[in-house]
Formats: structure tokens, C-alpha cells, sequence
């Protein structure tokens, strides 16, 4: 466990920077926006403490919004993300029994459930922040098109990440 | 207290969860007033729509109370119309003669707001009954309306109730005259249809159109006249006849009677004793002089 969280921190002090100075920018057609950090909160192991993991999503959402000063707004979504984690991973796969300290993936969960998992978790974190963003200028064609391009972004970089570390660690 | 630990305990990913929404709602409204705003204004409707629907559920409960209070403020409009008319009468005299004065003379119509609480339509002699008797100042030979027209005039008085002689009832025969033209003759119900009566005894000179209304004449002391009675609908007079018999659509719904309006003249003693006077001079002096 604590090489996982000497891991999580490297990753936090990688990831955070990244997502303000790098993917937030890497916005494509104006509506899409790569929201890559969102793998700090999907790769937390399943068997992780609702408690531990909560406090875990509100601190990245917080050091995010630190970053691109929205306060709160990632903060919040990443709470109620990391909470639901739970119940989303139990949409696909019945039992965790077998993944105690293991990370959500396409080996542990199976590559349908994993991308199914993935595409709900981006899905519902996109639907959140995009709506408590519209508050500013509501317009529901944009909020819609704003949530499928985002989602279907960060999908496919998550992915590639996903598939990017499982090379390596396949190697070795 | 160990009881309540295990609870908190089991419970306590829903109070971690909650403290931290709570804080990054703070952080989230906090800052932005355009979001606090949007927020204030959102929980607002939000509010305003679950009022409005409990009110749309409560408005029900209270719709008895509104009722009796339109009912009274019809009434006070009904007796305001009538003496507005009157004080237009006197007036009119008084540009036409130079010499009355208007007097206070006019103010001599009340109404009393009761409830039916009993009324038959279908037998050949109808009555209606009341919830307000002479505890309530209704007194024998008041007028009756509704909110359309004339209704009855009361026959009997208890303390609490009162039984009124329909319109639709042949023994009650009420003075009108046809709004346009100022002709009058007796309006009676003939027992056929609830919502039609009769109107008598006009004279063979009389110019009316179907569609007139009906009004009362005044000519008694228990409806002040212009009150709306019907609406002609044929000439039903045979040739033979000396007078005018129309058929008459009363305006008054007979078969939905809720509220109605008692009408009180505080002149109609003096008239009756006036009338009473004449009629006793004209015993003792029947020829005149």
C-alpha cells in the first residue's frame, strides 16, 4: 500500500501540472477538452476506502483548481466522482473480491467492463463540470456537444495512456 | 455512546462525502457572484415552484371561504349598482323638474348572502330553502337573485332557514317590463322547462324584439327595478288574445342554484302601509270621492 500511494503522489505532483499547463490548453474545435487527470481517480485500486478515497478525489480536484483558479468546481466534481466510483465499477463487474489493492484496468476487469467503466466515469465527471460551467453562459446545444466531445477526448487519451503502461509494464 | 460511534463509523463515508461538497460549494459559490447569484436565483424557483404546487393542493381547502367572500362583495356590488341607479333616477328628475333635491332616500337596498341548501325543479310547485332565517334579518316577502337574475321571494321565516317560492313555482307571479321599451307585464312559470317562463299580459302595442331583456319593473316593494330576469325568446300570443304572451329564457340556472342574494328594502313597510292605506280608502269609498 505504500508503494501505491509513493506511486499516487508522483503521479499527483506529474499529473495536476500536466492538466493546467498542458491538456487544458490541447483543446480541440474549441469544445473538447482532454481531461487526463481524471486517471488519478479511475486507477485508484477498487478495494480503496470510500473515506480515503473521497478525501484523495477532493484534494486533486482542490490542487486543480488551485491551478486553473476555478474554485471548487473541480474540487466538487471530483468528490462526488470518487464517491460514485464505487457504485459505477459495480455497474459492470458484480464482485471486487478478486482485486483487493489492484487498480481498475482492461487485465484486472476485463476490456469491455474496464472501457465501460472508463467511458462512465469521463461521461459523468464531463456532465458535472460542464453544467456547473454553464451557469455563466447557459446554452444547451453547446453544454451538450461540450459533455460528447470532452467525454469522447479524454476517452481516447485515457486510453492511450492505459494501453501506453500496459506495454510497459509488459516489458517489464 | 458505543451504539452511536458504530453509526458514525458505519455512516461515515456520507459525513467525509458530505463535509467535502460542502466545503467545495463553499470555494464554488464563494468566490463568483454571478454563481451566487445564479444559485440564489435557481433555489428560488425552485421554492417558488414547490410553494406553487402546494398552493395549487391548499387553494383547494380555502375555496369555501373565497367563495363566501366574493359572494359578499357581489352583494355589496349588487346593492353599490342599485343605488347608483336610483341616484341617477333622482338626478334625472331633478334635471327635469329643477326642483327636487336629492335626498338620502336612496339608500334603501340591502343584501343578505345565503346558501341553498334545498331546492326542486321537476314538481309543478317548486320552493327553495335557505341557511339564513330572522336571526339574519330575512324577513316574508323579500326578494331572492342569484348572481344571473331574479330567483324567488321568501314565503316562510325560521330562526335559521327560510323557504323561498321559486320562480318556477305558478303562485309566484313577478312584474317586469322589457328593458328596451319600458313595457311591463307578469311573468309566471307554466311548469314545462325550468329554464323558461312566461310573460303576461303586455299590451297589444308592445314593440319588442327576440332578444330583449327581461327586467323587473319595480313596480313592488320587493326587487328593485333593472334587475335581469331573462331574455325574450318567442311571441307565443294567440291572435285572439288582447295581450302580448312571450316566452321568456330566464337567466337564472335553476338547476345549479348555490348562492344567492336575499334582497332587503328597508322602504318596503311604508309602501305596504301606503298600499294598505289606499287599498282600506278604496273599501270604504269605492266609486271615488
Amino acid at each position: 500500500m505504500t508503494k501505491f500511494f509513493i506511486k499516487y503522489a508522483l503521479a499527483f505532483l506529474v499529473m495536476i501540472p500536466a492538466q493546467a499547463i498542458i491538456f487544458n490548453h490541447a483543446v480541440l474545435f474549441n469544445v473538447a477538452v482532454p481531461l487526463v487527470f481524471l486517471s488519478l481517480i479511475i486507477y485508484l485500486p477498487v478495494t480503496l476506502g470510500t473515506n480515503l478515497s473521497v478525501t484523495i478525489g477532493f484534494v486533486t480536484g482542490l490542487m486543480l483548481d488551485i491551478f486553473c483558479d476555478t474554485p471548487g468546481v473541480n474540487a466538487l466534481c471530483c468528490t462526488v466522482l470518487s464517491f460514485a466510483r464505487k457504485p459505477i465499477f459495480h455497474l459492470y463487474v458484480s464482485t471486487d473480491d478478486d482485486l483487493a489493492g489492484r487498480s481498475p484496468s482492461a487485465h484486472t476487469m476485463g476490456a469491455a467492463a474496464y472501457m465501460k467503466f472508463m467511458l462512465t466515469m469521463v461521461l459523468a465527471y464531463c456532465a458535472m463540470v460542464f453544467t456547473i460551467e454553464s451557469f455563466q453562459l447557459f446554452s444547451p446545444g453547446l453544454l451538450v456537444l461540450r459533455i460528447a466531445a470532452s467525454t469522447a477526448y479524454t476517452f481516447v487519451m485515457l486510453y492511450g495512456l492505459d494501453i501506453l503502461l500496459m506495454s510497459r509494464s509488459d516489458r517489464h | 455512546m458505543n451504539e452511536l460511534f458504530g453509526f458514525l463509523l458505519k455512516h461515515s463515508k456520507w459525513f467525509v462525502f458530505t463535509f467535502f461538497v460542502v466545503i467545495s460549494c463553499m470555494l464554488l459559490f464563494k468566490g463568483d457572484p454571478y454563481r451566487q447569484h445564479i444559485y440564489i436565483t435557481s433555489a428560488g424557483r425552485l421554492a417558488s415552484t414547490a410553494y406553487k404546487s402546494a398552493n395549487n393542493v391548499t387553494s383547494y381547502f380555502n375555496l369555501h371561504e373565497i367563495n363566501d367572500d366574493l359572494n359578499r362583495r357581489n352583494a355589496e356590488l349588487q346593492a353599490e349598482i342599485v343605488r347608483l341607479q336610483e341616484a341617477i333616477d333622482v338626478l334625472k328628475e331633478e334635471y327635469c323638474t329643477d326642483t327636487l333635491v336629492v335626498d338620502s332616500g336612496v339608500n334603501h337596498f340591502d343584501f343578505i348572502v345565503a346558501h341553498v341548501i334545498n331546492n326542486s325543479i321537476a314538481r309543478p310547485f317548486n320552493y327553495i330553502t335557505i341557511n339564513k332565517g330572522a336571526r339574519d334579518g330575512i324577513r316574508p316577502e323579500l326578494g331572492v337573485i342569484d348572481r344571473n337574475g331574479v330567483v324567488g321571494i321568501v314565503s316562510n321565516v325560521g330562526p335559521t332557514s327560510a323557504r323561498v317560492i321559486s320562480l318556477l313555482n305558478p303562485h309566484f307571479r313577478l312584474s317586469c317590463k322589457i328593458k328596451r321599451s319600458d313595457y311591463f307585464g307578469s311573468l309566471v312559470w307554466d311548469g314545462e322547462n325550468p329554464g323558461e317562463a312566461l310573460l303576461e299580459e303586455l299590451p297589444r302595442h308592445t314593440v319588442f324584439e327576440i332578444g330583449d331583456t327581461i327586467v323587473t319593473s319595480g313596480y313592488s316593494a320587493v326587487f328593485p327595478a333593472g334587475l335581469p330576469v331573462g331574455v325574450v325568446m318567442e311571441n307565443t300570443t294567440d291572435q285572439s288574445q288582447n295581450f302580448f304572451t312571450l316566452r321568456i329564457r330566464l337567466m337564472a340556472d335553476f338547476t345549479t342554484l348555490g348562492n344567492v342574494q336575499v334582497v332587503v328594502d328597508h322602504k318596503a313597510d311604508e309602501l305596504r302601509a301606503l298600499q294598505a292605506g289606499e287599498e282600506n280608502d278604496s273599501k270604504k269609498n269605492p266609486f271615488g270621492n
